[in-house]
């Protein structure tokens, strides 16, 4: 980094335009543990009585904790495909040779930049024909679906960076194709996997159209479709409710955040959708 | 135009690179800043032409103080090791770039770039891109940019480190024209103790952050002030040889071999622990005070033949023949000192 | 799972590795196909089922009229107001129309069995069954005429109503499995057709979705269509320009002329929007926006009645739209921006400098340039995906006020899966998707070849 310009002006012109950015962020901490009196945005009181709805179902809502629970398992179940498939697949394509290989590379970029979200009419009628409407288990393999050429994408490029003459030493040292990956070059993309896992679950985490469309029900629905409904309601009106049970949502995400910022700049520099 | 450093100092965080330097680089002159890897070199360079900050001293341009003026309004030249040609500008736009930011005119400029580009001899190329040329052309480029503007001073960042042999030489000597040609005050990085001899009327030669000598390349290598820049100058390099002196001459203690030294030095340490500096062109058959070991490896050159002799306690000594001699490793020698001009340092290195 | 076939060969390869090692090519030639047809089959599973599957489908169900009302799988056949409408228009039946959608009244067993259970009296209706039966009525009130005709009538008006209502037969609103039943039912009910009339009801009795290019004609004739259009195209291209490349390189430059830490703080900030899911993000704003929220608060003393921003004028609705929609799209443009000017070498920046370039020069000159390949490469990528993503929308302002920042995305969404306005018309739906998905299509492939495909396609270095 040179000197020979003042850093001074470049800081105090981003500040200002993040400023308004960050208050929204402290507001919607604050407001989840204050009173303010009408008309004015200072908090005058500390209160826990937007947290109720830990303890106390919501009518006309399912409980939280059964909404959590279904996040979880969707985020989770979600993840665990997307990284089994795509380090297979993305092993496959980036080393073996496939017949009609660079059809098969050619397609998985195409679906790569290809927006998904525009087949949603049709994912929604198939899942009605397989009888997966309103089912989690549908949802889930939407979802997995969905993520899988980025997935697939971002392996093969972590694939392509492991050095060849570790796969043909192994194969040297009389290890099979198969062994070679799962021993010695699985263990080389570690943190490609790490990442991209991080990157499923709280793609999964966040995914608000797909659950709101393929499994509105109840019994099957997750936070966000949830925390949505809420607002929604025009009978209920109450922001500081909603915000407290959206950063009972977000808890997750901030920990990832926090602890992989780095790993996820990465990934998100990868493309992904949005 | 004279540059002079004066106390300049420099520091990265709590680490000093540089402490109270002084260099004088007189008008018209080139000089070599000569040294290994991390010995403050090009730090030095990027003070001088302004991208670090200096943290202590002055830097003088003629009488003007630039310490604190910005790159862009010191008016140097400098050519970087990698080039640095802007890759998406064809050459003319390249070496006009300088003159296009002044907002010199159109036809203006493009006189200027035509000049240059004549001396340089880049003429037929000015309408390609950087990644159209080899790494000889792209040197030209690189320099008719640094010169364009007519800079106080030219600096050269290892210049000739991302060429290939045969045009390293060649560069080295044009280098040298176009600077005597325009007359410009420069300095070269350089780690490469044959380009810095080469090339320069100067050369400094810098350890640790500091200047350790800084004379004319001949009398550099023959009076060197230290053994460090006694073996940093000459390939293949000089043997040093532990002994001590004794009654008017050098004793070597493995072999009990005397070599008689100047009456002056003898005189002055008699009974010291010194060590002395035998270049490979002073250790030949033949001739000199005779001292005998086994050779331990041969390296053909060409045109000379490299001979290592061990002596029986592993000291080695290095020979330089053209004449090749029908002497097999293993062998055993007895090859001649020219005793005139071996170089006698004390146990830390200072020159006696 | 994933073990091929080759198990035995690499087992007996390893044992004799140590005496001899032979042509990696002639081993691993075989299995190493197999193994990767193996690695790729649960993707390709997937790739089926949700990728290519609703592809072709969305093209399908665009040329179909299905809807909630005739059902995803097959239909029925019922006569009915919607069924009817058509016989007289578009075949001129009306008389037949007429005639089906009347209700007609029979004695027959039947009906007495059920007035029995409905509870009338006895004695009554076994006198009607024995006077009247087979005989039938056009109105209700012949029946009740020929009730008050009993020697046993019932004594109360009730009582009458009670037995008179299990005789009304009709056609309309019964649903039948099949055209047969359906004709079976009409000829039952005393209605005999020609061979035209059968064809024609055939067609406009059936309640299932068929083909029909109906949608694309509604689409090019709706004046909404074109407004969904140009909002479409004003949405994407002033977020794209303005955010998603614009106040990215803004974000990516000015962080490139701070000291590491400061840069670092800056992009983690405008990486948050990204971070945060939808549902929260959108509700920051609206929180903003409220008629109680922070903008109404923070300008009410200045004059400016309390309001919902974010609704109250199309202007300002899609000031937030694109506000939204834009800070999250800047954030990958930042990082994608950021990456490449970090990649430009150290000594270009430095030349510039000594050839004396100030700080706007150096960005016009030197940062720029470099990033033209990073531009075209957001441009598309973004493009796709503003053009079809419609979450922030949906969340924000759904649309409104009154349909001023609904986008094509949104428009299919709307159409065919929100059920806010009745039926849900996914066959309309699905042929608004097809012109996106089209557009998707396509992008890709222009995508796919200026990004360099032939070095994604080095063959593997062990064959």
């Amino acid at each position: 980094m040179s000197t020979n310009y003042r850093r001074w002006p470049t800081i105090l012109f981003l500040g200002i335009l993040t400023a308004p950015l960050v208050l929204m962020y402290v507001y919607l901490f604050v407001d989840t543990i204050t009173n303010s009196p009408p008309g004015s945005m200072i908090p005058n009181e500390f209160t826990a009585e937007h947290w109720r709805f830990l303890t106390e179902t919501i009518p006309g809502r399912p409980s939280i904790w059964l909404a959590t629970w279904n996040t979880f398992v969707f985020a989770t179940v979600t993840t665990v495909i997307v990284l089994v498939v795509s380090s297979s697949a993305g092993y496959a394509l980036s080393r073996l040779q496939l017949p009609a290989r660079s059809f098969f590379l050619g397609g998985i970029m195409v679906l790569h930049a290809f927006p998904t979200v525009t087949l949603l009419i049709a994912i929604f009628l198939i899942l009605q024909m397989l009888g997966l409407y309103n089912s989690l288990a549908g949802v889930i393999l939407v979802k997995s679906a969905l993520e899988l050429p980025f997935g697939i994408w971002i392996m093969k490029g972590f694939y392509d960076t492991v050095p060849w003459e570790i796969e043909m030493a192994g194969i040297q040292d009389g290890a099979s194709r198969f062994q070679v990956w799962t021993k010695l070059v699985l263990p080389q993309v570690k943190p490609a996997i790490l990442a991209l896992g991080i990157f499923s679950f709280l793609a999964g985490w966040s995914e608000f159209i797909l659950p709101l469309v393929l499994a509105p029900d109840n019994k099957v629905q997750v936070l966000s479709v949830y925390l949505a409904a809420l607002i929604a309601d025009d009978q209920n009106f109450d922001m500081a409710l909603f915000k407290s049970v959206g950063i009972f949502y977000v808890i997750p995400v901030i920990i990832l955040f926090v602890f992989f910022q780095n790993r996820l700049m990465n990934i998100y520099s990868g493309g992904n959708k949005g | 135009m004279r540059i002079l450093l004066d106390k300049f100092t420099k520091s990265f965080g709590s680490l000093t690179i540089i402490d109270e330097m002084d260099l004088e680089i007189h008008d018209g002159e080139m000089i070599a800043l000569l040294g290994g890897s991390g010995c403050g070199k090009s730090t030095t360079l990027f003070s001088i032409c302004g991208i670090h900050k200096v943290n202590g001293g002055r830097i003088l341009f003629g009488d003007r103080d630039v310490t604190n003026v910005t790159s862009q309004e010191r008016n140097v030249g400098v050519v970087f090791q990698s080039f640095a040609l802007y890759p998406h500008m064809t050459v003319e736009q390249n070496i006009g770039f300088p003159l296009k930011l002044r907002k010199e005119t159109k036809p203006e400029i493009k006189r200027k770039v035509d000049e240059i580009a004549a001396m340089v001899h880049i003429e037929e190329l000015l309408q390609r891109r950087p990644g159209e040329l080899s790494g000889g052309q792209q040197q030209r480029v690189a320099l008719a940019r640094a010169l364009i503007r007519r800079p106080d001073v030219l600096l050269l960042d290892e210049p000739l480190a991302n060429l290939d042999a045969t045009l390293r030489l060649e560069m080295r000597s044009e280098i040298r024209r176009i600077q005597q040609e325009t007359g410009i005050t420069a300095v070269l990085v350089t780690h490469d103790q044959v380009e810095a001899m080469s090339m320069c009327d100067r050369i400094a030669i810098m350890d640790k952050g500091q200047i350790v000598q800084i004379t004319e390349p001949r009398d550099m290598y023959d009076n060197p002030v230290s053994d460090f820049v006694a073996g940093f100058l000459g390939s293949p390099p000089i043997a040093f040889v532990k002994g001590r002196i004794s009654g008017g001459k050098f004793v070597e203690p493995s072999t009990a071999t005397k070599i008689p030294l100047g009456a002056k030095i003898a005189k002055a340490n008699d009974g010291r622990e010194v060590k002395i500096g035998i270049r490979p062109e002073y250790f030949q058959p033949g001739s000199g005070t005779m001292i005998s070991g086994k050779i331990s490896f041969i390296e053909s050159q060409g045109r000379e033949t490299l001979y290592n002799v061990t002596l029986p306690d592993g000291t080695i000594l290095r020979s330089i023949q053209s004449r090749r001699s029908p002497s097999k490793i293993g062998d055993e020698v007895e090859w001649g000192i020219n005793a005139d001009q071996i170089l006698v340092f004390d146990q830390d290195g200072v020159r006696i | 799972m994933l073990k091929p076939s080759s198990r035995p060969h690499w087992a007996t390869k390893s044992l004799s590795a140590d005496t001899k090692t032979p042509p990696e090519g002639e081993i691993e030639m075989g299995n190493s196909k197999h193994l990767g047809l193996w690695l790729l089959a649960p993707a390709g599973v997937f790739v089926f089922l949700f990728f290519l599957a609703p592809v072709i489908l969305t093209g399908v169900f665009g040329f179909t009229n299905m809807s909630t009302a005739t059902g995803i799988t097959g239909g029925a056949y019922m006569i009915s107001d919607t069924s009817m409408r058509p016989l007289r228009s578009r075949y001129g039946e009306n008389e037949l129309a007429d005639r089906l959608t009347q209700k007609v009244y029979t004695i027959d067993d039947a009906g007495l069995k059920a007035a029995l259970e409905a509870g009338g009296d006895a004695a009554a209706i076994a006198e009607l069954g024995d006077k009247f039966l087979d005989q039938s009525f056009d109105r209700r009130r012949g029946v009740e005429t020929a009730i008050k005709s009993l020697s046993a009538r019932p004594s109360t008006t009730r009582g009458i109503k009670i037995i008179s209502a299990q005789f009304e037969r009709s056609v309309v609103n019964v649903r039948f499995d099949s055209k047969e039943d359906l004709l079976v039912a009409i000829s039952d009910f005393g209605i005999a057709l020609n061979e035209g009339q059968t064809e024609a009801l055939g067609q406009v009795a059936y309640t299932g979705w068929t083909f029909t290019t109906q949608n694309f004609k509604t689409m090019i004739e709706l004046p909404d269509t074109s407004k969904t259009l140009i909002n479409t195209l004003f949405y994407v291209f002033t977020t794209l320009i303005l955010f998603n490349t614009g106040f990215a390189l803004v974000l990516s430059i000015t962080t490139h002329y701070m000291p590491a830490g400061p840069a670092g703080f800056f992009r983690s900030i405008w990486l948050l929007p990204r971070v945060t899911p939808p549902v929260l993000y959108v509700l920051m704003w609206k929180w903003l926006a409220w008629d109680t929220g922070f903008l109404s608060v923070v300008l009410e003393p200045m004059g400016f009645a309390p309001r919902n921003w974010m609704l109250d004028s199309p202007a300002n609705a899609w000031t937030f739209i694109i506000l939204i929609n834009g800070i999250v799209g800047a954030s990958m443009g930042m990082l994608i921006f950021s990456s490449a000017i970090k990649a430009i070498p150290q000594s270009l920046f430095h030349a510039s400098e000594v050839d004396g370039a100030n700080r706007g020069q150096q960005v016009w000159h030197i940062i720029l340039p470099q990033l033209r390949w990073p531009i075209l490469f957001i441009t598309i990528y973004q493009t796709l995906s503003l053009l079809t993503s419609f979450e922030y929308i949906l969340l924000a302002t759904d649309g409104g006020p009154g349909g001023a920042t609904e986008v094509w995305a949104l428009s299919t969404y709307l159409k065919a899966l929100s059920n806010y306005g009745g039926a849900l018309q996914y066959g309309y739906g699905a042929a608004l998707s097809l012109v996106l998905v089209i557009i998707g299509i396509s992008v890709s492939l222009i995508y796919l070849k200026l990004f360099d495909f032939k070095n994604l396609t080095a063959p593997p270095k062990i064959e």
